[in-house]
């Protein structure tokens, strides 16, 4: 039952509680009492227990606190004043007659608020008679209490402050005296109808006097102070400690040091306007040091959005002040905006962070560093058991002085950001360069001067690394807060004893014989606080003992107590130590530490002294985590109260905010080392809501923050995934970009990436905001997601808008988006790319096997790659005909996109660009390959078969048409005579083919063959690409499944020992090892693992031999013109070669290809042009499948006519040997035309060559005459290609084109 | 000087304050030990969060995994010439 505390909770220890999200934000989550040490959590109750005779004291340090805490809340509510009248309605004249409605109404509001400036007041009158009583009672010469402690003292300094806030506030809201004379005006109207009114109106005098006189509070504080003339002692000891402290400046943290700062000229004023002796202020206080702090300090905050100026105020205050008029050396100081151009740049140097930057980083680095190496230690220390006890004690030791240097760079470095903050507002933005500038910063609100113009980039930049120093240094020390919590205390427990017990000892003995009043001192601080029974852990010496016989000389060793002494024992401590130095006499002149007429050794006083001040940090350590979450608050860079009165706007707009400007400005800029800063803003916001709710208590305020904070962090978001987005891509287009290129580039630099780290932040999983926690990676991933489809969208409407030329395009940038996929989701979880494909493409389905992109290419191949562009054999690529016949479909013009759409930055758009424009001319081999990639073989069969089908609707479009031509035949067609030379079988081609060059169809059959002959050479080349493709697949499979080539080149099987393929064979025998293993899991997942190999064999040796698509195409087309055939190839009844009256198709292709040869000799520029090569592909393709390519090469009109020009150029040749040289005697025109012929039967013979390897008909016209001569009657042949066997049913054919 | 201060029962203090610091060491120790409990409490609620993220980003990729081989098999089962 009994578990011992330290072991249950070291027991916690045991859970692991990895917690992979970096800290990249500060605190947010504090646990912290409402009181804490530096007030006295049990006010001072336990001080009596002493025995000081302090109940005076005490009691007055108690009421004091009471009031500077009601005074706090007094000055935030006038500080979050907002005028109400501005939001009165205004009536319309048709609803005047309910004005007095309006004024009862308005009067009720008004009344509310109202009441609470009258209770303040009442407050400070009473606030500031009760000071003024107090002063009077601590300061008289002949005391008959004790006091006042330092503690007092302090809460008189900070009273003090509390009511100069309240005046400062009263005079800079211009909205409340506005807010009371509208108020005082309804009340004349209401009030009519009241009975007795005069007390009320009185009242109302009264508040208006407080309100509209400047000083009010101090003026009265004046008075009511110098009612009974003796309060000159306690001012001075006042200034003098301010003075002091301020100079030592050791033990104050920020808040303190402003308030020393603050309060030190009004105390000087009200010193130096006593009617008594004004002038002996300045024999105390030299009136150097005074202006030398005042010079210092030349602004000093005090609130969010307005500061102090001591030398303004000082100046102010002479005009109520006479006797301080005089002091003409404190009112020549110069007020901020009378500082001379030198002196500020000289204020600027220290004001500005951005001076400083540089010694704030290394110190942060520093003391990261130390810190974790003291912690280590600690750790390190702790682990050990019995370590010994020197070495425990200088690692703890180490540890306080980290701590408490932690805690004062802290405070420095807020208190630089305030400083800056109040420099900023003291400076605003006024434009050098100042020609066009009037309009332009007139145009500006005040707050924009001040706050949006007034920083530089780089102070941008300074103060967002300030921010996250303090902000990681303040959560590194809390989140060690319970660790080394015991070893502060033992240290600070260690000091305070090493004081009491061996120096005080040491003390005693010198000064004890001779002053019986400091002797008592110094054995009352021993008694007070020594804690005898921790040394050595035996309590066999008592203090009875220990107090009378006196302590050995070498000073006691005693064991750490992890025990911290009690507010009460600093503050009685303090005390005596005060009372000590200065005899308990106000009056003495000099410090409070200078060594005049002090009656204690000069070396003591060192001592002493330096005791005193650590004392009163003491407790600041004690009160860690509130110190922190002071020191760490920087809520103040939001709040702008009064810039909000003056400007007569609800709120800023958010480029207005602080905040949100430093966090902006870390997203755009990207810089490497501040992305991972880029939460630290938001710790502004949560600082600044913690503010409103627990000390301004304002919940409109809070929701002002939360609505900025919802805003901002929309846009973070946004903003932030963007350039997520773009970072990424560029980075991928950057590696897929041509190293060649990149090479040959003349600075590659700018295609390379500065590394930015996004990874931290996308691991946030729960990012503190305003008590909420956002998970920031799950965010960012819906927008990856997002962003990923809108790209793809975006991708392919730009290819919608183009022509089919730019799929290459469209498959480079796709590449870069799969890449940057890739690399995205290492560090975030987003969808598959695939899936988001199929998604974008609407091919999700699994019967679906033409997504929008394969739809596209195809509607793009029909409609504008088969009419509208030429093929050129020997290039291989289609160009756009220079003469659009159809005309184009009009597209919508191409979608411009953010940068990040293509391919991240500006550099690699262009360079990619330019890749892309070298395939947007035409349309070939790359593309192809492309088409292939993007549609995968998924949609690839459902694209050749739409071409095919396509071809087979072309083909049977010209049935028609042929059969008109048919028609329109002469009688007889015969064989070009020889006899007529090449002018004579022309004169005869011409009259037979009068037909052709006639006909209305003419052309539209030419391009329905080119059509088709284009759909035949795309088959051609899909042909060529998937074979590289798949040959690559082989290579890659061939050793898996022991493929190896035979000894005739063949491909055979290797297989192992047991008949299995090698893949088959690793698994298996991996298997087997790994499932006798005992130690082994789950042995049926390596099974199943085994059986998956099988499969994959069986799969990818299924898969070896595809067919080819070209083979196939013409199989298919064979097919479709299989309905054809009798008619266009008709069977002579005689069996042998019907010449003169065939109408076969050969002789319709002949004559078009005749007209259409000497046609575009006649107009080069034209014809040739809008048909290209692919004419001769159509039709020699349908020559060949029909099975006349014989009867095409023997009657064709010009190979005809090329025989006959042949045969006359010979015999010319022989007759006139003389004149070889001159090689033709053709008329002019003649030698083009037989130019073109040998064009036309180069180009044909080429394609009846390829189609003769890839489709060959198998033994057909050799039986066609019979050895003894006689015909056999044509047998029907069947096409035997391997292919064909694939070939889809011929019913089905004809059904779907039927 | 007219000192009203000092203390006036030297010994009986001294005792009280021995006597004070002890029980304080006992104080410290449990509100050390109290603090440190809520400290375990904190942590163990952030790892919770976190891993419940985590979590909720795996059961997110699945939904929308199935969803998408609902979509793909009820596609297919609503078209059935597709396979016949």
């Amino acid at each position: 039952m009994a578990v011992p505390v330290e072991e249950a909770i070291s027991a916690l220890s045991t859970f692991s509680l990895e917690d992979d999200q970096p800290d990249v934000q500060g605190l947010a989550v504090q646990l912290s009492a409402e009181r804490y040490a530096t007030s006295s959590p049990i006010e001072y109750a336990d001080v009596a227990a002493y025995r000081l005779s302090l109940v005076e004291d005490t009691k007055a340090i108690n009421q004091l606190n009471s009031l500077i805490q009601e005074g706090k809340e007094m000055s935030s509510v006038l500080y979050t004043y907002r005028s109400c009248v501005k939001a009165l309605p205004q009536l319309p004249d048709s609803m005047k007659q309910s004005q007095a409605e309006l004024y009862s109404e308005t009067y009720q509001v008004l009344d509310l608020e109202m009441s609470r400036l009258r209770e303040i007041q009442r407050w400070q009158a009473l606030a500031a008679s009760k000071l003024a009583v107090d002063m009077q009672r601590f300061s008289r010469p002949e005391r008959r209490i004790n006091g006042p402690t330092i503690t007092h003292l302090w809460s008189m300094l900070k009273l003090l402050d509390v009511l100069l806030n309240l005046d400062h506030l009263k005079n800079a809201k211009a909205s409340i005296p506005n807010d009371f004379s509208w108020y005082k005006r309804t009340f004349t109207q209401v009030s009519v109808q009241w009975q007795d009114t005069d007390s009320m109106r009185e009242e109302l005098d009264d508040l208006q006097i407080f309100l509209s006189t400047r000083w009010a509070i101090l003026l009265n504080l004046h008075v009511e102070m110098f009612r009974v003339n003796n309060v000159e002692d306690i001012l001075q000891v006042l200034i003098v400690y301010c003075v002091e402290s301020l100079e030592s400046d050791f033990a104050l943290l920020f808040p303190e040091h402003y308030c020393l700062l603050r309060v030190l000229p009004v105390l000087v004023v009200l010193a130096s306007s006593s009617e008594k002796d004004g002038d002996s202020l300045y024999k105390r206080v030299k009136i150097n040091r005074l202006i030398n702090i005042f010079k210092n300090d030349p602004v000093i905050p005090a609130f969010p959005d307005l500061h102090l100026s001591p030398a303004a105020m000082l100046k102010e205050l002479s005009g109520y002040f006479q006797k301080f008029s005089s002091q003409s050396r404190l009112l020549s100081l110069p007020a901020p905006h009378e500082i001379g151009p030198r002196e500020t740049q000289d204020y600027q140097r220290r004001y500005l962070i951005i001076n400083h930057i540089g010694t704030i980083r290394l110190e942060h680095d520093d003391h990261a560093i130390r810190f974790a190496s003291a912690m280590n230690q600690v750790i390190l220390m702790k682990s050990t058991d019995g370590a010994d006890s020197e070495w425990c004690k200088e690692v703890k030791g180490n540890l306080y002085d980290i701590i408490v240097e932690g805690f004062q760079l802290l405070s420095r470095w807020t208190g630089r950001i305030w400083e800056q903050c109040a420099w900023k507002f003291s400076h605003p933005y006024r434009n050098a360069d100042s020609q066009e500038p009037r309009e332009i910063s007139a145009a500006f609100s005040d707050y924009e001067k001040v706050v949006r113009w007034n920083y530089m980039v780089e102070e941008r930049k300074a103060l967002v690394e300030v921010v996250s120093y303090i902000k990681s240094i303040g959560s590194m020390l809390h989140q060690y807060d319970t660790v080394v919590a015991d070893a502060l205390w033992e240290t600070i427990h260690a000091e305070v004893q090493d004081f009491v017990q061996n120096k005080l000892a040491a003390m005693l003995r010198t000064t004890s014989r001779k002053k019986k009043d400091l002797s008592r001192i110094l054995s009352d601080m021993r008694t007070l606080s020594a804690d005898w029974m921790a040394n050595t852990g035996k309590s066999d010496s008592g203090p009875q003992s220990l107090q009378q016989g006196g302590e050995g000389s070498n000073g006691n060793t005693f064991h750490p107590r992890a025990v911290a002494p009690t507010t009460a024992q600093v503050h009685c401590l303090q005390f005596l130590i005060y009372e000590l130095v200065s005899g308990g006499n106000l009056r003495k002149s000099g410090g409070v530490f200078g060594n005049s007429g002090s009656e204690v050794m000069p070396n003591d006083l060192k001592q002493l002294e330096t005791f005193f001040y650590k004392l009163s940090f003491f407790l600041h350590i004690l009160d860690y985590t509130v110190t922190l979450e002071t020191l760490t608050d920087l809520g103040f860079l939001w709040f702008r109260e009064f810039y909000l009165e003056s400007s007569r706007v609800i709120q800023f707009p958010i480029e207005c905010s602080l905040p949100w400007m430093l966090a902006d400005y870390v997203i755009e800029t990207e810089d490497g080392g501040l992305i991972e800063s880029v939460l630290i803003p938001f710790d502004i916001y949560n600082d600044a809501a913690q503010h409103a709710l627990v000390v301004l208590r304002q919940r409109f305020l809070y929701d002002e923050i939360e609505a900025e904070v919802d805003l901002c962090f929309d846009q973070l978001v946004f903003k932030l995934s963007e350039s997520i987005f773009a970072y990424y891509k560029s980075h991928a287009a950057s590696k897929l970009l041509d190293p060649a290129f990149v090479f040959a580039s003349d600075n590659a630099d700018k295609y390379s990436l500065p590394s930015l780290r996004y990874d931290a932040l996308l691991k946030m999983k729960r990012v503190k905001l305003l008590g909420r926690s956002v998970d920031l990676r799950s965010l960012i991933a819906q927008r990856m997601n997002k962003a990923f489809r809108k790209n793809i969208a975006f991708l392919f409407d730009r290819f919608d808008s183009q022509d089919i030329c730019a799929v290459v395009e469209l498959q480079q940038l796709l590449d870069v988006l799969r890449l940057t996929h890739r690399l995205l989701s290492e560090y975030l979880t987003i969808d598959p790319f695939t899936p988001i494909l199929m998604e974008m493409q609407e091919n999700v389905s699994l019967a679906s096997f033409s997504g929008r992109l394969a739809s596209q290419v195809f509607t793009e191949m029909q409609n504008d790659l088969l009419p509208n562009f030429i093929l050129c054999n020997t290039t291989q690529r289609f160009v756009r005909s220079p003469k659009m016949l159809h005309q184009p479909i009009q597209k919508s013009s191409v979608p411009q996109g953010k940068p990040s759409f293509y391919c991240g930055s500006q550099e690699l758009n262009v360079a990619y660009h330019s890749f892309a424009q070298l395939y947007s001319k035409f349309f070939g081999l790359p593309h192809i390959f492309a088409i292939l990639k993007l549609l995968g073989s998924r949609s690839i069969p459902w694209l050749i078969r739409a071409l095919l089908d396509l071809l087979t609707v072309k083909v049977n479009s010209l049935e028609s048409k042929i059969m008109v031509l048919q028609e329109s035949f002469p009688k007889s067609i015969g064989l070009v005579p020889f006899d007529g030379g090449v002018a004579g079988s022309l004169r005869v081609i011409h009259e037979q083919l009068h037909w052709a060059s006639t006909s209305e169809f003419k052309v539209e059959i030419l391009h329905c063959l080119k059509e088709i002959g284009s759909i035949l050479f795309c088959m051609g080349l899909f042909d060529i690409v998937l074979r590289e493709v798949e040959t690559t697949q082989f290579l890659q499979i061939a050793p898996w499944l022991g493929l190896v080539p035979g000894n005739e080149g063949q491909v055979q099987q290797d297989l192992k020992e047991n008949g299995n393929s090698p893949i088959i064979s690793l698994f298996k025998s991996a298997t087997t090892v790994i499932a006798t293993l005992p130690s082994c899991p789950s042995p049926s997942s390596f099974l199943t693992m085994s059986k998956q190999a099988e499969a994959a064999d069986v799969f990818y040796k299924n898969n070896l031999h595809s067919g080819s698509v070209l083979e196939y195409s013409l199989a298919y087309t064979s097919a479709a013109l299989d309905r054809l055939r009798s008619k266009w190839s008709s069977n002579p009844k005689t069996g042998f070669i019907d010449i003169t009256t065939s109408k076969d198709f050969y002789r319709i292709y002949g004559g078009l290809q005749f007209v259409c040869m000497e046609e575009s000799l006649q107009d080069a520029s034209r014809k040739h042009e809008c048909l290209g090569d692919s004419v001769a592909w159509g039709g020699c393709s349908i020559i060949y499948l029909l099975g006349q390519q014989l009867h095409f090469e023997l009657f064709d009109f010009s190979y005809q006519l090329l025989n006959v020009a042949e045969v006359e150029n010979t015999s010319s040749g022989q007759s006139m040997s003389s004149d070889r040289t001159k090689n033709t005697h053709y008329p002019q025109g003649w030698e083009n035309l037989i130019e073109g012929a040998k064009k036309v039967r180069r180009l044909n013979n080429h394609v009846f060559s390829m189609l003769k390897a890839r489709c060959p008909f198998e033994d057909k016209t050799a039986c066609a005459i019979k050895p003894s001569g006689a015909p056999l009657p044509r047998v029907k042949y069947e096409n035997t290609v391997s292919a064909f066997e694939t070939l889809p049913q011929k019913a089905k054919i004809s059904s779907s084109f039927g | 000087m007219a000192r009203a201060g000092g203390i006036t029962n030297a010994v009986n203090v001294g005792i009280a304050v021995q006597a004070d610091w002890e029980n304080r060491e006992f104080i410290s120790n449990i509100s050390l030990n109290v603090r440190r409990l809520f400290e375990f409490l904190i942590k163990f609620e952030a790892t919770t969060k976190s891993k419940l993220a985590s979590l909720n980003e795996k059961l997110d990729t699945l939904e929308r995994r199935l969803e998408l081989i609902e979509a793909q098999v009820s596609s297919a089962s609503h078209n059935p010439p597709a396979f016949s």
